[in-house]
């Protein structure tokens, strides 16, 4: 995969989560962007259960299980400033496995579904975050394909975004500084999720109407 | 023939529980050559298959009775291969009949730095060892010759010593649950490989 980068785009003055993700939508279109079916990237978050906490003497630890459609036969497992597990679709059968030790926070799943989008070297995905019945926010992915070190390609990145996200163009992730000249992952990918996801969680409710 | 209906057991999450049928043996080192031999002749051809792998057993305690545990395992002559996550669950008791033994099985490849997440998840290794031999497949059937390697220090699997005089061999079939049909397929194989080796059903409890 190619050097990636998942921001949040607010939802503009006075108009709705759908509305503003046409807007988003159509300026690419006006660029010559081409559609290239949908996407759905989605996190369940799993939380140590009391049974085992008494025995590590720790805080319970947050696991967050992932899945990209971009990967169908992956799953991604991380924790917060840890390690990114990647393993194939079995995974969640052990997690069902384990849920005397690990119990599933259904009411926090979360997942962002939308539009993907190729142009030329670029792929571009806006999607709607969604959790349970109600949209949250807006998740937009920027995939720069050829190149695979993060700081190598960061200021073309931004430049392609700013010519359709404008003011709304986000700074360099903060684990690119992290990277260094290490080759970018899928795993790389899905921590910006997790903490885009994050975020919109702690963020208040939207106040629209859901979506459709 | 109609196919024997393919769940018996709950379907979960919409998977189908997977089982591992086991039969299990061992040969003494002198005896190694003519088994090969004769697994040789009796499996797949295919260029004949090595192995030497490092696993690694995991627990989980809770305030179950019984801790959770998964085997982690790796190739060390292999390089490239993903790791190899196994759960295995309590052996089957039903059908006294039955030829094999029988157990929940979920196999899962995973990235390279599955025991960093397993400790991070809680995990504590309990043990390890290094297997080395000889892998055949007839059909779905799994034939493993093994000999198991003690590691002397933690963690280094450069100084390793045989466990035994003796190589294990391991006859297994990972179906559908349900498939009981695998383990009369498994006891007319394990027919041809007697007098060279018995193949059994041992119940890891009785041995405890």
């Amino acid at each position: 995969m190619g050097v990636t980068c998942v921001s949040q785009m607010p939802v503009a003055e006075g108009k709705s989560v759908q509305q503003t993700v046409e807007i988003l939508t159509r300026k690419l279109e006006l660029l010559g962007a081409e559609k290239q079916g949908t996407f759905c990237v989605d996190c369940e978050t799993y939380h140590t259960a009391a049974s085992t906490m008494g025995n590590q003497g720790q805080a319970g630890k947050l696991m967050y299980v992932m899945h990209n459609s971009e990967y169908p036969l992956s799953c991604f497992a991380l924790f917060e400033n840890g390690p990114c597990l990647i393993a194939d679709a079995n995974f969640d059968v052990l997690m069902v496995k384990l849920k005397g030790f690990f119990q599933n926070a259904k009411a926090n799943k979360i997942e962002s579904r939308g539009t993907r989008y190729q142009y030329c070297d670029f792929l571009v995905k806006v999607g709607t975050v969604t959790m349970g019945p109600s949209a949250r926010g807006i998740s937009v992915e920027v995939e720069y394909c050829p190149c695979v070190v993060a700081n190598d390609c960061w200021n073309l990145l931004m430049e392609f975004m700013q010519s359709f996200m404008g003011n709304h163009t986000p700074g360099i992730p903060s684990m690119f500084s992290n990277k260094h000249d290490s080759i970018y992952s899928p795993g790389d990918t899905m921590a910006q999720y997790m903490e885009l996801f994050n975020k919109i969680r702690k963020q208040q409710q939207v106040p629209v109407a859901g979506i459709r | 023939m109609e196919a024997p209906p393919v769940t018996m057991m709950p379907v979960t999450g919409g998977t189908i529980n997977m089982m591992e049928y086991l039969l299990q043996g061992s040969v003494l080192d002198q005896s190694l050559e003519s088994l090969l031999h004769r697994l040789r002749g009796l499996c797949d051809n295919m260029e004949p298959e090595t192995f030497l792998d490092h696993e690694m057993v995991f627990l989980l305690k809770g305030q179950q009775a019984s801790p959770f545990v998964l085997r982690a395992r790796c190739s060390m002559d292999k390089t490239g291969t993903p790791w190899h996550l196994r759960y295995l669950g309590q052996p089957e008791m039903g059908d006294k009949n039955r030829h094999a033994l029988v157990r929940n099985c979920v196999d899962i490849a995973t990235s390279e730095n599955l025991t960093d997440f397993l400790m991070e998840m809680g995990f504590r290794m309990d043990h390890e060892f290094v297997a080395k031999g000889h892998v055949f497949r007839k059909g779905i059937m799994k034939i493993v010759v093994y000999k198991i390697f003690r590691i002397l220090v933690p963690g280094n699997t450069d100084s390793i010593e045989p466990l035994s005089l003796s190589y294990l061999v391991e006859l297994s079939v990972v179906a559908p649950a349900g498939q009981d049909v695998v383990s009369d397929d498994m006891r007319n194989f394990a027919e041809q490989l007697k007098p060279l080796v018995h193949l059994e059903k041992i119940d890891p409890k009785r041995l405890m």
